[in-house]
């Protein structure tokens, strides 16, 4: 866990005292609302990094997800497991979708020029997967080779 | 020629003849270094390594460094990878994102991640599945050939694959093999090691991160550090087994352990306990020695409207050295700290524990409304060290570093434009620099370089191992 919400809301006269537990998968960057999985109070908080950089503030909003788990420390830990609707997130063993690890294609680099991040690429040719030491990327990729002229053409290829 | 041969005299000698003409062609030290290293032209200089030829049968970063090094020095690397895997760092990218394709023929949907950068430039790739029997002529046929090999299997499985020193001595007496890993023989030869390890083993870790009262815990560093030193101590040792074949004739073994490495990072500490029993602790971003030496954090970032969160919320952290007594009275002064100042004139007093803890607060106190550059400014302005510390994307903007050509792109002949630092960040060398020619090549791709233009198999030979996997 990256980091907890203990929520002290005062329900009829006793606080909520539920520990909300943070799941680095989901919110190691993060900036939202959550709610408590006890007393359903929405808390907004923002982290980075692992880092509660903000919050948690209560918000009178509706919450964007829920804590992985929770429990009551304080009554003998009394919990939510994941995934119990309205209150805990399933657990789904997987980063937040920006974290999921998909290959970036590129064909340029930050300033401009050509780089072979994409796939599939031609293969060797050559004997035993044997490579040249030259990448004619007029030959073998043309649209790419196109492409890179009119950036040359609207002064997009800089020096760094 | 002075008439005692052992004389040397100034006007004997090629260059000035003197003092005043010496005086005459003395260029600015400044103008002297640009002309004499002049960035982005090495490659019109000659490579002190040319000559050396190594093999290379290592994986992820420690082992792969060590050879890296000499490759980047002009020494005819070949980097044997298991045939349409290769090397498993290859298959390690930031967050599986950042590839470079192609990997292999075979693998047409797979590339090599920017994880491998840096610890394998220059070198030629081929493939071998050296553990069967069918390649073991191949492999010797190299050995005999080459000056040396570093390997990174755990300890005694070349052995068992006969190709350990005891072997290949027999079959090339000048040859110098390196074994890295982790732990080498002893009572825990059969640990495997990544950097972390080393770093925990060593003891290093412990000793790294704020102290348990600051919150802190024992951290390692978030690169693999201690995997880029261990692979560059085990260059100094190949240097120095080369100078010693030149002497004897003879090669020999170097066995390398990684967290024995690291221990050598642990300074005093190991040291002091022999003399006080005194565990030494963690001390985070002070220093133990001396104070004020260390970073704070200052309260406004210097880039508080961007949306890169290292930018925006990072950009806030100051190293500041003011530990001479006549610093820190300056240090007190330009803060207003001047009750701290009457009270730890002398260094023996400030560098002491508590008085550290309140002087680094009174700082951060005073850096509170702050932001990174004018603290920086501030503290410069009186004549302090004092610098920001950078993130990548400073680093990468830093003229400083853009003069020096410490970081620059690189036309890779195959992979095209990438930003690399590699072996440009490793010192100036006037007349031998080290260089980059390109940042890595597909699996395999120099089999017939290899295979049939070095050792001189046929084509058809290479081939055919190609088609049955053993290359």
């Amino acid at each position: 866990m990256c980091d907890i919400i203990w929520c002290k809301k005062e329900i009829d006269g006793k606080k909520c005292n539920t520990v909300n537990y943070l799941d680095p998968y989901c919110f190691w960057n993060w900036e939202g609302k959550v709610n408590c999985a006890e007393c359903k109070t929405v808390y907004y908080i923002h982290m980075i990094q692992g880092f509660m950089y903000r919050g948690p503030e209560e918000v009178d909003e509706k919450p964007d997800t829920s804590p992985l788990y929770a429990d009551k420390p304080l009554e003998g830990y009394t919990n939510y497991l994941p995934g119990i609707e309205g209150r805990t997130r399933p657990y789904e063993c997987l980063p937040r979708d920006i974290y999921l690890g998909v290959a970036d294609m590129v064909k340029f680099s930050a300033r401009g020029r050509p780089v072979r991040g994409w796939r599939p690429q031609p293969p060797s040719a050559g004997i035993a997967g044997s490579f040249g030491f030259e990448w004619d990327i007029q030959k073998l990729t043309p649209e790419v080779w196109e492409e890179y002229q009119q950036k040359i053409a609207k002064g997009e290829v800089g020096e760094w | 020629m002075a008439k005692d041969m052992r004389e040397t005299r100034i006007e004997d000698l090629p260059g000035p003849k003197s003092k005043e003409e010496l005086e005459e062609m003395k260029m600015p030290y400044e103008e002297y270094c640009r002309a004499t290293f002049d960035p982005g032209n090495e490659h019109e200089k000659p490579e002190p390594l040319r000559g050396v030829r190594w093999m290379s049968t290592t994986m992820y970063i420690f082992t792969p460094h060590s050879v890296s090094n000499l490759a980047e020095l002009g020494a005819e690397v070949v980097k044997v990878e298991m045939p349409r895997m290769g090397d498993p760092m290859r298959h390690t990218s930031p967050f599986n994102e950042a590839y470079l394709y192609p990997l292999h023929d075979t693998r047409p949907m797979t590339g090599t991640g920017l994880g491998f950068l840096n610890a394998n430039p220059n070198e030629y790739y081929i493939t071998m599945d050296y553990h069967l029997d069918e390649m073991k002529e191949a492999f010797y046929r190299m050995v005999k050939m080459f000056d040396g090999l570093t390997e990174c299997y755990r300890p005694g499985t070349f052995d068992k694959w006969k190709q350990s020193y005891l072997y290949l001595q027999e079959l090339n007496p000048r040859f110098i093999y390196v074994w890295g890993g982790g732990f080498g023989y002893g009572p825990k030869v059969f640990g495997g090691s990544y950097d972390i390890l080393g770093q925990a083993h060593a003891g290093l870790a412990s000793v790294t991160g704020m102290h348990d009262f600051m919150g802190g815990h024992c951290a390692k560093h978030s690169n693999w550090c201690i995997d880029w030193y261990s692979g560059t101590q085990i260059s100094f040792g190949i240097l120095a087994a080369i100078h010693w074949r030149e002497t004897t004739g003879l090669g020999t073994m170097i066995e390398f352990s990684q967290v024995q490495a690291a221990t050598r990072c642990l300074g005093y500490a190991a040291p002091m306990y022999g003399r006080f029993g005194i565990v030494r602790q963690r001390w985070g971003n002070w220093d133990t020695q001396l104070c004020a030496h260390g970073i704070i954090l200052c309260g406004k970032s210097d880039f508080p409207d961007v949306s890169n969160p290292q930018d925006k919320h990072d950009a806030r952290y100051v190293m500041v050295s003011a530990f001479q007594d006549e610093d820190f009275k300056e240090l007190c002064a330009i803060t207003g700290m001047k009750d701290l100042y009457g009270k730890y004139k002398v260094h023996k007093d400030r560098v002491d524990g508590e008085s550290q803890v309140e002087i680094y607060a009174a700082l951060e106190k005073w850096a509170e409304d702050k932001s990174r550059s004018e603290v920086v400014k501030v503290l410069q302005d009186a004549g302090l060290l004092a610098e920001p510390v950078m993130n990548d994307r400073e680093v990468y903007e830093s003229e400083h570093f853009r003069q020096r050509g410490t970081i620059r792109y690189l036309d890779d002949p195959i992979f095209g434009d990438v930003l690399t630092q590699s072996g440009y960040s490793s010192g100036l060398m006037a007349k031998t620099p080290r260089r980059q020619n390109w940042i890595w090549r597909p699996v395999g791709a120099d089999n017939v370089k290899i295979y049939h233009e070095l050792l001189g198999y046929p084509t058809s030979t290479v081939q055919e191992w190609y088609d049955k996997s053993w290359i």
